[in-house]
C-alpha cells in the first residue's frame, strides 16, 4: 500500500506544480491589481506605482512566480497585501468559522433529515405524508439566500430572540455561540436535510417492501427492534452516498450563507481577495483547495484499493 | 406516530426554543451593553467594506468610521461657512502675501501611547503625505510647501512656494498620525492617535474593538466606553443588524435600503450636509465619438437624472448638472439645472454630429449595488436618443485600474466627492476633474488656465474664477454630472449626538447610547 501511495506521488507534485503555475497566470492576466485597491480612489499613477514596487509587483513575472513558490516550499505563505495579515492565520481563522458552520449544518441536516425521512415512511396518514412531502420539496427547491432572508427577517428583526449575524463568541461562549452559529447552520442545512429525508424515506418504503422484512413481521418481531435492526440499516447505505454529495454542494452553498449572515468564513475570504486582486491570498487558497482536491483524489484511490483486490492489482 | 417517536420530536422541539429563547440571549447580552442614559456603553457599527488603512492619509470611503475615532486633525470646517475650526490647532496666523501658516498647537494632548504631540509630529506627518507611496487627494497642496519650521513643541511655520487657495483643505484632510508608527499604521499592525478611542483589537477583514480614551484632551469625553465595526458587506444584512438592534448605526446603507428605515420612528436616516456623493459619466475624451463635445452635451441631455434619483437612488439627493455641493463657493443655484431632460433635443444634437446609430460602451463596476440600475437607465436613455450603448460591468479594481490609466474605450460610471470643501480641490485633487491628468484623458489649455487661476490665488477664490470654470465644465462636458447624493447614516432612536466632519468622518465625542 504504502508503494502504491510513493507511485502516485510524482503525478500529485505534477498537478500541483501545473496547478500554481496556472493560477499565478490567471490571476496576473486579469486586469487590475491590489496596488490599484491599495493607493484608494483619487491616487495618481505616480503613487500607484510607488505602491506596486514597495509590493515587487515591478518584477519580471517569473520572479514573482518563484517568489511566491519559495514561500510555499518553506512554508511561508506570506502577508495579504489587502489585509495586511500572515496568510496562514487569514486562513486558519476563516477555516475554523466555515467547519464550525459546515459542522453545525451537517449535523442538523443528519438529525432533521433522519426523523422527517423516518416519519416519511412510517407514518400512514396521507395528510401528514402529503404535508412531509410539500415541506422537504419546499426545503430542497428554496434557495439558501431567501431561507437566509427570512429566518433573519423572523427570528432577528420581528422576534428579536437570535443575532442576525456575526460568528459571536465562537466556542468560549458556548451558550451565546450557539445562537449565532443556529440561524446560519438552518439556512445551509435545509437542503441538505431535505434530501436526506426524501432518500431516506425512499430507501426505507424500499426496504419495508423486501420479504425478508415481511417475514420478520410474520415471526413477531417488535416494531421498534424491527426498525432499528434491520429497515434502517438496510436503508442507510444510498443515503450516507447521497450525503457525501451534499456536504460538497452544502460547502459551495457555505459561500452565500456566510454573506448573508457575515460568517467570516473561507467563502468570505476567497470572494475578499478575488474582488481585491490581493494576488497571494487568492493563490494560496486555489492552490490549497487544489491540494486538498489531490490528497481526497489519492485517499479515495487507497480507500479503493483497499476495499477492492481487483483494483489494487490492476494497478500493480 | 408512535408514542416514542412523539416523545422524541417533542423533546427535540423543546430543546431548540430553549436553546433560542430559554437560555441567555446573544441579543438581549447586546442591548444590555447599550448603557445609561448618557455615559457608558458599546455603540455597534456596521459597515459595508473593511478599512483601509493604507489610505489612511485620503479621504476613501470604508476609512469614514475609523478616521476621526482614532484619530485627530488640525482643524475642521464649519458646515455652512467652510471656515476652518480649531481642533489640535487653537489658533492660526496667515501672512499678508498668503503663503506662511502659523498654528499653534493645543496644550496637553498626548497620543494614544502617552507621548505628548508635538509641532515636530506636525512637521513629520506632513513629510510623510509628500512620500511617493502615500495616496492622498491633498498630496499637490502638501507638495506646494516650501518651508516648515517648529517654534518650540507647540507652534508650526509651514510655509508655500505660493499662494494657495485650498491650504486648510490639507490640514482638513491630514489625520495627525504618530510619525514613529506610520508604516506600522499603513499595514494595520499599530493605530496610535490623539482621538477619542483606542484600537483595542483589529481583526482584518472583520472589524474593530475600540475602548474610550480616558487621556482625550476634551473633558469628560467621549460619553460611551467604546465602539464596535463590524463589516458586513451587504446592504440587506446591514438593515437587518440595525433592525434587529445588534447594531445602532449603519453607515451607507444602499439608497434603496436606506429609504426603508426613513419612516420607521424606530430609526432615523441621517443625511450627510456634505452632500459629496456625486454620481457621474466621464467620457474618454479621445475616443473618435466621444471627442466631439456636441455628442457629450448630447448625452446629458438625453439621461433622465430624475428617473435615476427616484428609482435608483430611493430620492436620495438632488439632481445636478455640476460638481459642487451647496457648501462650495462655485455653487451656482441657477446652474444646477442646466441639463434638463430633453430626449428630443439629445437625438437632433447627435444626428447633427452624425452619432446617431453608433455604438458607445459603458464602463462601471458592477460590484456597487445602485451601478446597476444607474447604467440600465442610462442605457436605456442613450437608446430612446439613437445610439447603441453596451453595458461593460467589471469588479471594482478592473474598474479602478482602467480608469487610472484612461483604459476605457466609450464611457464610464462612477461617482466622485470633494464638491464640498474649496473648488481648487476638486479641481486639482479628484481624479475626474484633475487638470494636470483626469480619468478623461482630458488635457486642455483653456482647462488648465482656469483651474490653476482658482488653485493659485490666496485667500478667497474669486467668483469670477469661479463662474468661468462652470461655464466651462457645462460647456466642454467630459464629465457629466448627474445626481449629488450624500453619505448616509442610518441610525437606532437610542443613539444621541451624532456628528460628523466636512468630510463625512463620524465625530462621536458627544455621543451617546439612551435607554
Amino acid at each position: 500500500m504504502v508503494r502504491y501511495v510513493l507511485r502516485r506521488l510524482p503525478s500529485a507534485v505534477i498537478v500541483l506544480f501545473l496547478a500554481s503555475i496556472a493560477i499565478f497566470l490567471l490571476l496576473r492576466l486579469s486586469s487590475g491589481d491590489p496596488a490599484s485597491v491599495l493607493a484608494g480612489p483619487d491616487a495618481g499613477a505616480d503613487t500607484v506605482a510607488a505602491i506596486r514596487a514597495g509590493l515587487g509587483l515591478d518584477r519580471p513575472l517569473p520572479v514573482q512566480y518563484l517568489i511566491w513558490l519559495r514561500g510555499i516550499l518553506t512554508g511561508d505563505l506570506g502577508d495579504s497585501y489587502i489585509l495586511h495579515a500572515p496568510i496562514a492565520q487569514l486562513i486558519g481563522d476563516s477555516l475554523v468559522n466555515t467547519l464550525e458552520l459546515a459542522t453545525g449544518a451537517i449535523l442538523l441536516a443528519i438529525a432533521g433529515g433522519s426523523v422527517l425521512g423516518y416519519l416519511m415512511a412510517t407514518v400512514r396518514s396521507r395528510t401528514v405524508q402529503n404535508l412531509l412531502g410539500a415541506v422537504t420539496a419546499l426545503g430542497v427547491a428554496v434557495p439558501t439566500y431567501v431561507t437566509g432572508v427570512l429566518l433573519v427577517l423572523v427570528f432577528a428583526v420581528t422576534y428579536r430572540v437570535l443575532p442576525s449575524g456575526g460568528v459571536g463568541p465562537g466556542l468560549s461562549d458556548f451558550q451565546i455561540g450557539v445562537q449565532y452559529l443556529l440561524m446560519p447552520a438552518i439556512a445551509l442545512s435545509l437542503p441538505t436535510g431535505a434530501t436526506i429525508a426524501r432518500f431516506l424515506a425512499a430507501s426505507m418504503r424500499q426496504t419495508l417492501d423486501q420479504d425478508f422484512i415481511q417475514a420478520g413481521v410474520a415471526k413477531g418481531l417488535r416494531h421498534r427492534r424491527l426498525m432499528a435492526a434491520h429497515v434502517v440499516p438496510n436503508a442507510l447505505p444510498p443515503v450516507t452516498t447521497v450525503l457525501g454529495i451534499q456536504i460538497g454542494q452544502l460547502l459551495g452553498g457555505a459561500i452565500i450563507v456566510e454573506t448573508i449572515f457575515a460568517w467570516p468564513g473561507v467563502g468570505q475570504l476567497l470572494l475578499q481577495a478575488v474582488t481585491g486582486r490581493d494576488y497571494l491570498l487568492t493563490q494560496d487558497l486555489l492552490l490549497i483547495a487544489v491540494a486538498v482536491f489531490v490528497v481526497v483524489q489519492i485517499v479515495t484511490d487507497v480507500v479503493d484499493a483497499a476495499i477492492d483486490p481487483r483494483i489494487r492489482l490492476e494497478r500493480a | 406516530m408512535s408514542h416514542h417517536l412523539r416523545r422524541a420530536v417533542a423533546a427535540t422541539g423543546l430543546a431548540a426554543i430553549l436553546v433560542t429563547t430559554g437560555c441567555t440571549s446573544a441579543v438581549s447580552r447586546q442591548d444590555d451593553a447599550g448603557g445609561g442614559p448618557s455615559r457608558g456603553g458599546t455603540l455597534h457599527i456596521v459597515q459595508g467594506a473593511d478599512v483601509q488603512p493604507a489610505t489612511l492619509m485620503s479621504q476613501n470611503n470604508p476609512n469614514f468610521s475609523l478616521d476621526r475615532l482614532v484619530f485627530n486633525f488640525l482643524i475642521q470646517y464649519d458646515h455652512k461657512t467652510l471656515a476652518p475650526q480649531p481642533e489640535l490647532a487653537t489658533s492660526w496666523q496667515v501672512s499678508p502675501d498668503g503663503k506662511s501658516y502659523t498654528f499653534t498647537l493645543r496644550r496637553g494632548v498626548t497620543f494614544h501611547d502617552g507621548r505628548a504631540l508635538t509641532a515636530a509630529d506636525v512637521i513629520a506627518d506632513l513629510k510623510i503625505i509628500q512620500r511617493p507611496e502615500v495616496a492622498s487627494q491633498v498630496k499637490g497642496i502638501a507638495k506646494q510647501i516650501a518651508t516648515m519650521t517648529a517654534r518650540g513643541d507647540d507652534q508650526v511655520v509651514i510655509t508655500f512656494k505660493t499662494a494657495l487657495s485650498n491650504v486648510f483643505d490639507l490640514f482638513l484632510m491630514m489625520p495627525i498620525i504618530d510619525p514613529a508608527t506610520a508604516d506600522q499604521l499603513f499595514t494595520g499592525k499599530k493605530f496610535n492617535g490623539t482621538g477619542p478611542f483606542v484600537v483595542q483589537k483589529y481583526t482584518p477583514g472583520q472589524g474593530f474593538q475600540l475602548a474610550r480614551n480616558p487621556k482625550y484632551w476634551q473633558k469628560d469625553r467621549p460619553y460611551l466606553d467604546g465602539v464596535d465595526i463590524s463589516v458586513v458587506r451587504d446592504s440587506q444584512s446591514m438593515l437587518s443588524s440595525l433592525k434587529s438592534g445588534q447594531s445602532q448605526l449603519a453607515l451607507d446603507l444602499a439608497p434603496l435600503d436606506a429609504s426603508t428605515v426613513k419612516n420607521d420612528p424606530a430609526y432615523q436616516l441621517v443625511e450627510s450636509d456634505a452632500h459629496d456623493s456625486v454620481s457621474y459619466v466621464g467620457y474618454n475624451v479621445t475616443v473618435p465619438l466621444l471627442s466631439d463635445k456636441k455628442v457629450r452635451q448630447a448625452i446629458s441631455y438625453a439621461i433622465d437624472r430624475d428617473r435615476i434619483l427616484s428609482q435608483v437612488l430611493g430620492g436620495l439627493g438632488t439632481t445636478t448638472s455640476l460638481p459642487w455641493a451647496p457648501s462650495s463657493p462655485a455653487y451656482d443655484e441657477s446652474k444646477r439645472t442646466f441639463y434638463r431632460y430633453d430626449v428630443a433635443k439629445a437625438t437632433s444634437m447627435l444626428r447633427q454630429a452624425g452619432a446617431t446609430g453608433k455604438s458607445v460602451n459603458v464602463y462601471y463596476d458592477s460590484g456597487f449595488g445602485p451601478n446597476n440600475g444607474l447604467a440600465e437607465i442610462i442605457q436605456f436613455d442613450l437608446a430612446a436618443a439613437g445610439l447603441k450603448p453596451q453595458l461593460q460591468p467589471l469588479q471594482a479594481s478592473d474598474f479602478l485600474s482602467r480608469l487610472r490609466s484612461g483604459g476605457f474605450d466609450g464611457m464610464f460610471l462612477t461617482g466622485h466627492g470633494f464638491g464640498q470643501l474649496n473648488p481648487a480641490t476638486l479641481l486639482g485633487g479628484a481624479f475626474p476633474f484633475n487638470f494636470a491628468k483626469n480619468a478623461s484623458s482630458f488635457d486642455n489649455p483653456q482647462y488648465q488656465t482656469l483651474a490653476q487661476k482658482v488653485w493659485f490665488a490666496g485667500g478667497k477664490p474669486d467668483p469670477a474664477a469661479l463662474g468661468e470654470v462652470n461655464d466651462f465644465l457645462l460647456d466642454q462636458q467630459f464629465v457629466s454630472d448627474l445626481v449629488t447624493g450624500s453619505h448616509t447614516f442610518a441610525i437606532s432612536s437610542r443613539l444621541k449626538g451624532l456628528s460628523w466632519t466636512m468630510l463625512d468622518y463620524l465625530d462621536l465625542d458627544d455621543a451617546y447610547l439612551s435607554q
